[in-house]
């Protein structure tokens, strides 16, 4: 009985995403933005070969960018649907809660998913990565969009409305980005920044895909890379779901201004 | 086990902080009846609804449906009930067929069962050509319509309808009350509702009050009005208090607002005329009417004091 509820959230998630070409076309753009101004703005300060070998250094950092805009997003619609007050029919069906948040986390990371690999061909095409290189930054690729989604999660029910979203894309998203190696390598870091670096999750995945092209630069180890990535996304998805489950987070739709 | 009551409250409680919301609800609803808990604004009517629908928890008390403590198993209380919000639950940058397939299969209902069903509740409430229509498309009546839809969708054993007329126009209420009557014929659910457009509960097979999360003990319609009065003698005078002792050996005290006076009028061969003929100038209006189950609420919660907000 779940699994068909499971299915049926995740489902509606995708229809509505994948209806919104809009958003969808925006998702492609704001990566190959940043892979040109950015790449070729910084690139600019670098010299001959090294400016070639900064737009590929980009190229892992900016699928991971990519991942966690779609993935984190797609997760906060679990705050989206308690607003519009859509979450009380997926509470009051015969499912435990926590199920709802799977499913979200799921669809959320189908979407980064199916983002990353558009913008992988399109990498392909322009001739910025290989076709072997392309296959091989899948599976590092999922493993960051779990890890984002679950990440989105966390976030997700821990925020009471969408106000906090300009607060969520300030003091999470961009630091998030900004502080993971997707841009520079952290080793030449300053030490503090370095250790923000060391301790946002989000890095390790920037970092297992680098692994994936051949002579990049990374900063950590394979294995050290899966661990942090699988040990915080099973955390941060069991901690969600176990959140979700507790009746204080939904007080607010029960209660709030519609007493009676 | 079968149990003879479809929903039992044994000092329900639900306290926010130092607020008790509802306070030791005690109350059955036999299966298949239709039962009213009638109260203004804030009394606890949806609080009530959201505990025994495994929504929130009670703070002490328990309560079961078809036999089933709400504490105990609440994914199984959850497929026994039917919950209509008080308001809409539904997505409306989704189709109504959209939106309800998507609760059907929250239900676990296949594809083809789904479709079955909701060709047959759209019959039931006239939406069949709408069911293309993007929610956002329809009107305040229809909307509800839907999310009445999608509550009975899985033909629960008690169905909750938390103030399902709210908002809507005369039609529009009458409309939801004849699918509600139907849809309970033809499946022989319980129905626990609330609201409060008291005259809208009279169809209910019993009824009591909340105020200030207290219940106070109804019963069954039709006798609460045939025993609160034969009349209501209804005035307006300018010296209120005048009129209140001259009249008060005759009829009891009146209910108070201002310069108008309610009266119970038990003896149903009053003579209003002589009545009008011995008040003379004191009145500024008068009439007397039947008696509705707003007057109930009125004459039992009010303490003569009119002062339902």
């Amino acid at each position: 009985m779940s699994l068909l509820a499971v299915k049926a959230v995740m489902y509606r998630e995708l229809s509505k995403t994948f209806r919104q070409r809009g958003r969808l076309l925006s998702s492609l753009v704001r990566p190959l933005i940043w892979l040109l101004v950015i790449g070729s703005g910084v690139g600019s300060m670098l010299t001959g070969t090294q400016q070639e070998g900064y737009l590929q250094f980009l190229v892992p950092g900016i699928v991971a960018m990519t991942l966690l805009f779609a993935a984190l997003l797609s997760a906060l619609t679990l705050v989206y649907d308690k607003e519009f007050g859509v979450m009380r029919m997926m509470m009051i069906a015969p499912i435990a809660h926590g199920w709802i948040v799977v499913a979200k986390l799921i669809a959320a990371t189908i979407i980064a998913m199916v983002q990353a690999i558009m913008l992988l061909v399109i990498l392909v095409l322009i001739g910025l990565l290989d076709w072997q290189s392309a296959l091989l930054l899948l599976p590092p690729a999922l493993l960051t969009a779990l890890l984002c989604a679950s990440m989105g999660g966390l976030i997700a029910v821990w925020s009471k409305t969408l106000d906090n979203f300009a607060v969520i894309m300030n003091f999470v998203i961009f630091p998030m980005f900004f502080l993971s190696g997707a841009l520079y390598p952290v080793t030449q870091l300053p030490d503090m920044l370095r250790y923000v670096v060391l301790v946002n999750p989000f890095s390790y995945g920037v970092d297992l895909l680098k692994h994936s092209i051949p002579g990049s630069q990374t900063d950590f180890s394979i294995i050290t890379d899966l661990t942090v990535l699988i040990g915080f996304t099973i955390a941060a998805i069991l901690i969600a779901c176990w959140r979700f489950s507790r009746e204080s987070v939904h007080e607010p739709l029960f209660r709030g201004g519609k007493k009676g | 086990m079968v149990s003879e009551f479809a929903i039992q409250s044994h000092g329900l409680t639900k306290q926010y902080g130092q607020a008790v919301v509802v306070n030791d609800l005690n109350f059955q609803v036999k299966a298949g009846e239709c039962y009213g808990l009638l109260g203004p604004n804030g009394a606890g009517k949806s609080t009530t609804i959201h505990m025994l629908t495994t929504m929130t928890s009670p703070t002490s008390g328990e309560a079961s449906i078809c036999g089933e403590s709400v504490t105990g198993n609440p994914v199984l209380i959850r497929s026994l009930v039917g919950l209509v919000f008080q308001d809409s639950a539904l997505d409306r940058t989704m189709t109504v067929d959209e939106n309800l397939h998507f609760a059907a299969a929250l239900y676990g209902m296949k594809k083809q069962q789904a479709s079955e069903r909701i060709d047959e509740l759209l019959a039931v409430f006239n939406l069949e050509k709408k069911r293309h229509l993007k929610l956002l498309a329809l009107s305040g009546g229809q909307r509800r319509a839907v999310d009445i839809a999608r509550g009975v969708l899985h033909k629960p054993q008690v169905l909750f309808l938390d103030e399902p007329t709210i908002g809507l126009d005369l039609p529009n209420r009458r409309a939801i009350w004849r699918f509600v009557e139907q849809l309970r014929r033809e499946q022989g659910m319980t129905v626990f509702l609330t609201t409060h457009y008291l005259e809208e509960a009279v169809a209910c097979d019993q009824v009591d009050f909340i105020q200030q999360g207290k219940l106070k003990k109804g019963g069954k319609p039709t006798s609460l009005i045939r025993d609160l009065a034969a009349f209501i003698l209804e005035l307006d005078c300018a010296d209120s208090e005048a009129v209140a002792a001259q009249l008060t050996p005759q009829f009891g005290p009146p209910l108070i607002e201002d310069q108008h006076l309610s009266f119970r009028v038990a003896d149903a061969d009053t003579d209003f005329t002589a009545l009008q003929k011995s008040l003379g100038d004191l009145l500024n209006a008068m009439q007397w009417r039947r008696p509705n189950l707003n007057d109930v609420y009125l004459w039992s919660m009010t303490h003569h004091k009119v002062g339902v907000q």
